[in-house]
């Protein structure tokens, strides 16, 4: 980077300084306010005594998840699903992308192929036949229906696509010269030189497949399947009194306990946190690959 | 050209790439999309699709002789195209900011940072978004050592639909700025070099070299965001709505909602979601072949 | 951007919220429920309720789950333990879980996915909307003959203290559809719940009437009854964040936070289809003394007798946990299982107790009563032995006392809830007796009432003497924080039920066929107009215009429909 030393642009740069930080300490607010509520005594967090600093420290909200079985389970089904997910999104990506980042003079039909993905994103028939095909896939309660079961991520597939576009045409030119087959192509050539944009898109893959937690609900008929986004919404659901019985509602208050809750929702955001910073060195990565090819 | 030329005989190829991808896209997208019958069925679960009563476009009808539906649907498109635009542009100016921060650890940390609220979820963060507008809260309390008397924020319908943009914008500005700084480490920072040399000032950088550079990015997702013309954000609005800001928060998702818990209307909510997507792919058709005719420029 | 990526998984979220519920009242001919009685048909013969089946018969379930059970020993699951190898030993009848979710939210979700995709497990325990939906699908068993043929005497019985109203919810055009559980009346009645200590330390008796209430409201907001020098307490907590200002036909039990009783003293029943004064049909909330009682709290909002924050607040519970509410009102539970443990952790002289008021002009309680079932047990329509489903609740009923109770009782498959209707009023007055040690816990047993002897045998664990007062200090939530929660619900909050009182009943708790299409934009008419005029955002006289715009946007015609459906 050039520098320059002009007192307007110093300037800028403190107020650049102090912008960026205040947006940043505002988001993290919520995940302190998180972090502040696991940390206090349930009887505080309930009463909303609890600000940002813990009321009543104590530890005991992190004793009690580290002796249950049950959320270290789902917390496996989740690494599972994602490690599965994530590489099978990368593949299709890839394989989705390159053909269809080629103009239809090379690839017939490409505009054909191009529209059906478009329509797919927009178009569904909802969730009772969705539910329907997977079980009549026999994927019920399978983790592959989680890995499966959003279908191809088409938004992936065109942010891809446009990267491929906008390289160079010299990069396949010299390709050819070299005498590299379309496969060498793809994987030699192309894979290496997208490394920013197939990190980004593997990121949103991750993030899906870590924070989805419908599908595991509805897919996964037993709760030992259940991934660890579905595991912690059973917890924080809104509790409808009305229409319970006044066993249910005993057992409930037994339950409600915010301490723990927010504890768990702390913990599950973990492994994003420290995923995404690693997946960032890619992005900057990318700049030295951009500048070699020149 | 020639390179067509050469590459003529990789057709073969290319469509045994796509092979994998539009097997996965048959079973779980396309195949269950014939669902969308329901649609103009008065959906019977016992009876199932092929056999339940067609009714025609009766659930299209109704959503539209509703005596609020007026207000409903003008209440979905206003908070929806606020948030598209606020969403296309605080994140733009937020990753050029970043850009340039010169400061990289600083930098790094910030990025990282700013996407923290888009992993909770509203039911979470609506507690603490109730909480920061709450009569005692901090916003009141720094509004009120400016003058301003202490105000319910969440009671004023006026205010209703710029806390919810507003609180959206701050959930997932982080997250969707990771397009634009993926987009803008592919700018070869040759070019930067070249225009300092030149002694081009930062604006006239960042109008020469950085947006041309990512402009491609920025057209391609204004045109995908069409497709939420009608999409105003279910659970965020159901989880900080309440009877008195009815008049400019309830949306079509909320008032299907409402309409399903007395009788499970799948008829009417497969109606609604088709609705939304003929309309998004309208949006998304046409942007695409103006821009193909006007710009010559192809979107995807 | 993300957003467009999860387009698919946000249009499943909106077809998941639209899931939650469903009902239909279908060709309704429900008898009248103030007069009507649906009476098993005297032509069939008792079988023998727990006659074992002479093959193996297997039951397929989908079944509710507690995420935090630890009570299985291990290599017990929920498929196989206690409970289902008792049942396949008795009955010969082998439970397999089909599918299983967590209590609450996601166990109907599971079973709206079941209904709408017709992927039915061969029984269930499903809601009131749920059921009606099947009926209408018509995808239910006809249980009136397996029901007659081999429910235990027992059942029968607990099913008839409800005079009727159990079995009134089950029936569809002649026909038993499900067979229905039975929650105490108790759930049904809501009352004042007021910080006594407050009371005492300002000098002043329990409010009786209104005038009497605004009168101790004001105080408590005024006078600063927590001595902290702030001007920090609310007089009466409202309703949060989506809940309701008064409970109705539809969900007229457990209405915590809200204002029944404040209504109901104006002999106003918003939500409640009533006769009028010239004895026609109608709806309580276009009636004039709805207006009345609207303008009473009005009024008291206005004053700042009630939390500002109500309706808008995120939990109405936090203003009794942190000592700044002052009254609020809510059913026989609502304190002790409600807010009260954590309340009293904060601070242990919170003294929170409960009286049967604001009463009428007459002096009188006239509270809105509700429906006793809000579980209905249902077979799939084709499955060979409904009997089997019906025979593994009589043998619950009857072994309940037998099992190992360290083994949570949910375990057990298809378990339906019963309590008689007067449960709570007979153990009210055993731990009286228990206390005043006219009775003995080994003399305690009642068939049917199946938690009373731990009970009597508990409750003096966290009860200390004197028995006959029930303020804070003489209780000792320490012991067993489990029991007091129980005892503290029974002792204090059954008390003001144990004198007469007068009930008013909805007309109907089901829907009609017009409601299915126009209910929701009349229901979101009312929410917000009432609203607005308690918290002064809309004039006291918008209520005519409401009154007029209700019955002009479909009130009328469903008025009419009511009025067929107890006048066919």
């Amino acid at each position: 980077m050039v520098l320059e030393k002009t007192f307007g642009s110093k300037l800028f740069d403190v107020l650049l300084v102090v912008f960026l930080g205040g947006t940043a300490l505002l988001c993290v607010l919520p995940l302190w306010y998180t972090l502040s509520v696991s940390l206090s005594e349930n009887a505080a967090a309930s009463a909303g005594r609890v600000g940002l600093w813990p009321v009543g420290f104590n530890l005991s909200a992190y004793q009690e998840i580290m002796g249950d079985s049950k959320f270290f389970n789902s917390f496996w089904i989740s690494i599972q699903r994602v490690a599965l997910g994530a590489s099978l999104n990368f593949v299709i990506i890839l394989l989705l992308g390159y053909p269809l980042s080629k103009n239809a003079a090379v690839l017939p039909f490409r505009n054909v192929f191009m529209w059906i993905l478009v329509f797919t994103m927009l178009f569904n028939g909802g969730l009772i036949p969705w539910y329907q095909t997977i079980k009549s896939l026999g994927l019920i309660n399978n983790i592959w229906a989680l890995v499966l079961g959003h279908s191809v991520p088409v938004f992936s597939v065109i942010l891809v696509i446009n990267y491929f576009r906008n390289l160079p045409k010299e990069l396949e030119e010299a390709a050819l010269v070299d005498g590299a087959g379309p496969w060498q192509m793809l994987i030699n050539i192309f894979m290496p030189v997208a490394v920013p944009v197939l990190a980004t898109v593997t990121l949103f893959s991750i993030v899906y497949h870590w924070n989805e937690f419908f599908n595991g609900l509805v897919l996964m008929s037993n709760a030992d399947m259940y991934p660890l986004q579905t595991y912690i919404q059973q917890l924080v659901v809104i509790i409808d009194a009305q229409t319970m019985t006044a066993e249910q509602i005993q057992k409930m208050s037994e339950l409600s306990n915010q301490t723990l809750n927010a504890a768990k929702i702390f913990i599950a955001m973990m492994p994003v946190l420290v995923i995404y910073p690693f997946l960032q060195r890619f992005f900057i990565s990318g700049i030295t690959l951009g500048s070699v090819k020149e | 050209m020639t390179c067509n030329m050469k590459t003529r005989g990789y057709a073969k190829h290319y469509y045994l790439m796509l092979l994998p991808g539009f097997i996965w896209l048959t079973l779980f997208s396309i195949v269950p999309m014939f669902g969308i019958v329901i649609a103009f069925q008065d959906f019977n679960p016992g009876l199932g699709m092929l056999r339940s009563e067609w009714i025609g476009l009766e659930n299209f009808k109704y959503m539209f002789t509703l005596n609020d539906s007026k207000s409903i649907f003008f209440n979905t498109i206003f908070i929806a195209v606020m948030k598209i635009v606020a969403n296309l542009i605080v994140p733009l100016v937020f990753a050029l900011l970043l850009n340039e921060l010169r400061i990289s650890v600083l930098k790094r940390w910030i990025q990282t940072i700013v996407y923290l609220p888009h992993f909770l979820s509203w039911v979470i963060l609506s507690g603490i978004l109730l909480d920061i507008f709450s009569f005692n809260g901090p916003i009141n309390a720094v509004l009120s050592m400016f003058g301003v008397s202490p105000t319910l924020f969440f009671a004023r319908a006026d205010l209703f639909p710029f806390i919810i943009v507003g609180s959206d914008v701050w959930k997932e500005f982080g997250f969707n700025t990771i397009i634009y700084l993926a987009a803008l480490t592919g700018i070869n920072p040759s070019l930067y070099e070249a225009a300092a040399i030149d002694g081009a000032s930062r604006l006239q950088r960042l109008r020469s070299i950085t947006l041309p550079g990512i402009m491609t990015t920025i057209i391609l997702l204004s045109v995908l965001s069409l497709g939420n013309v009608l999409n105003a954000g279910f659970e965020q609005i159901f989880n900080l709505y309440n009877p008195l800001v009815y008049s400019t928060g309830d949306i079509i998702d909320t008032w299907v909602y409402r309409t399903g818990l007395l009788n499970l209307q799948y008829g009417l909510a497969t109606a609604m979601g088709l609705l939304k997507s003929v309309i998004s792919f309208v949006l998304i058709a046409a942007s695409y072949f103006l821009a193909a005719k006007f710009a010559n420029y192809r979107i995807f | 951007m993300s957003r467009i990526k999860k387009r698919f998984q946000l249009l499943l979220a909106t077809m998941l919220v639209i899931l939650p519920a469903c009902s239909n009242s279908g060709p309704s001919n429900e008898p009248n429920p103030a007069t009507g009685e649906v009476k098993p048909s005297e032509t069939y013969t008792q079988e023998d309720p727990f006659g074992k089946f002479q093959e193996p018969v297997t039951i397929r379930i989908g079944k509710e789950i507690d995420a935090t059970d630890k009570s299985l020993p291990a290599g017990d699951s929920p498929e196989n333990n206690q409970y289902t190898r008792h049942v396949k030993e008795q009955l010969n009848v082998d439970t397999k879980i089909v599918w299983q979710a967590a209590a609450g939210k996601d166990f109907e979700q599971k079973i709206n996915l079941s209904i709408a995709s017709n992927d039915l497990p061969d029984a269930m325990v499903v809601k009131e909307t749920q059921f009606r939906q099947m009926v209408k699908s018509g995808q239910l068993e006809d249980l009136t003959e397996a029901f007659n043929k081999y429910a235990s005497p027992t059942l029968k019985e607990i099913i008839e203290t409800t005079k009727g109203l159990a079995m009134q919810s089950v029936t569809v055009d002649g026909k038993m559809y499900a067979l229905p559980n039975v929650t105490p009346e108790a759930d049904m009645v809501h009352y004042m719940w007021i910080r006594k200590d407050w009371l005492d330390k300002l000098g002043l008796e329990p409010p009786k009437t209104i005038d009497e209430l605004e009168m101790v409201a004001t105080a408590f907001v005024e006078q600063d009854p927590d001595g902290n020098g702030k001007a920090d307490t609310v007089g009466i907590s409202g309703p949060q964040l989506g809940g309701n200002l008064h409970a109705d036909f539809l969900n007229p039990n457990n209405n915590n936070f809200g204002f029944d009783p404040v209504f109901s003293s104006f002999h106003a029943y918003p939500g409640f289809w009533i006769k009028d004064s010239e004895g026609k049909t109608t709806y309580g909330s276009i009636q004039p003394e709805t207006k009345e009682a609207l303008s009473k709290l009005r009024d008291f909002y206005a004053k700042g007798l009630i939390d500002k924050e109500m309706s808008i607040r995120k939990n109405a519970q936090e203003l009794v946990k942190n000592g700044t509410a002052g009254i609020y009102f809510g059913v026989w539970w609502s304190g002790g299982y409600g807010p009260l443990a954590d309340a009293i952790k904060n601070n242990p002289e919170a003294n929170w107790q409960a009286y049967a008021v604001p009463l009428d002009s007459n002096g009188e309680f006239t509270p809105h009563m509700g429906n006793p079932s809000n579980q209905y047990l249902v077979v799939r329509k084709g499955y060979e032995h409904p009997e089997a489903a019906i025979k593994m609740q009589n043998l619950l009923y009857r072994d309940e006392s037998k099992f190992d109770v360290n083994v949570a009782i949910g375990n057990y498959p298809l378990r339906l809830v019963y309590a008689p209707m007067d449960v709570m009023d007979v153990t009210y007055n055993v731990m009286k007796e228990i206390l005043a040690g006219t009775k003995q816990p080994d003399e305690v047993d009642r068939p049917g009432y199946n938690l009373l002897k731990s009970d009597a045998e508990n409750v003096k664990k966290v009860k200390l003497e004197p028995y006959d007062n029930n303020d804070i200090q003489y209780w000792d939530p320490d012991a067993d924080i489990g029991v007091w929660k129980r005892m503290y619900s029974t002792l204090v909050g059954i008390a003001p039920l144990q004198q007469p009182f007068k009930r008013t009943y909805s007309l109907t708790y089901s829907q009609t066929k017009t409601m299915e299409r126009k209910w929701a934009t009349l229901d979101k008419l009312e929410k917000e107009t009432f609203l607005k005029i308690i918290m002064g955002a809309a004039p006291l006289d918008s209520f005519d215009q409401f009154v007029i715009d209700w019955k002009k946007q479909g009130g009328d015609e469903i008025l009419a429909e009511v009025d067929e459906l107890i006048n066919p």
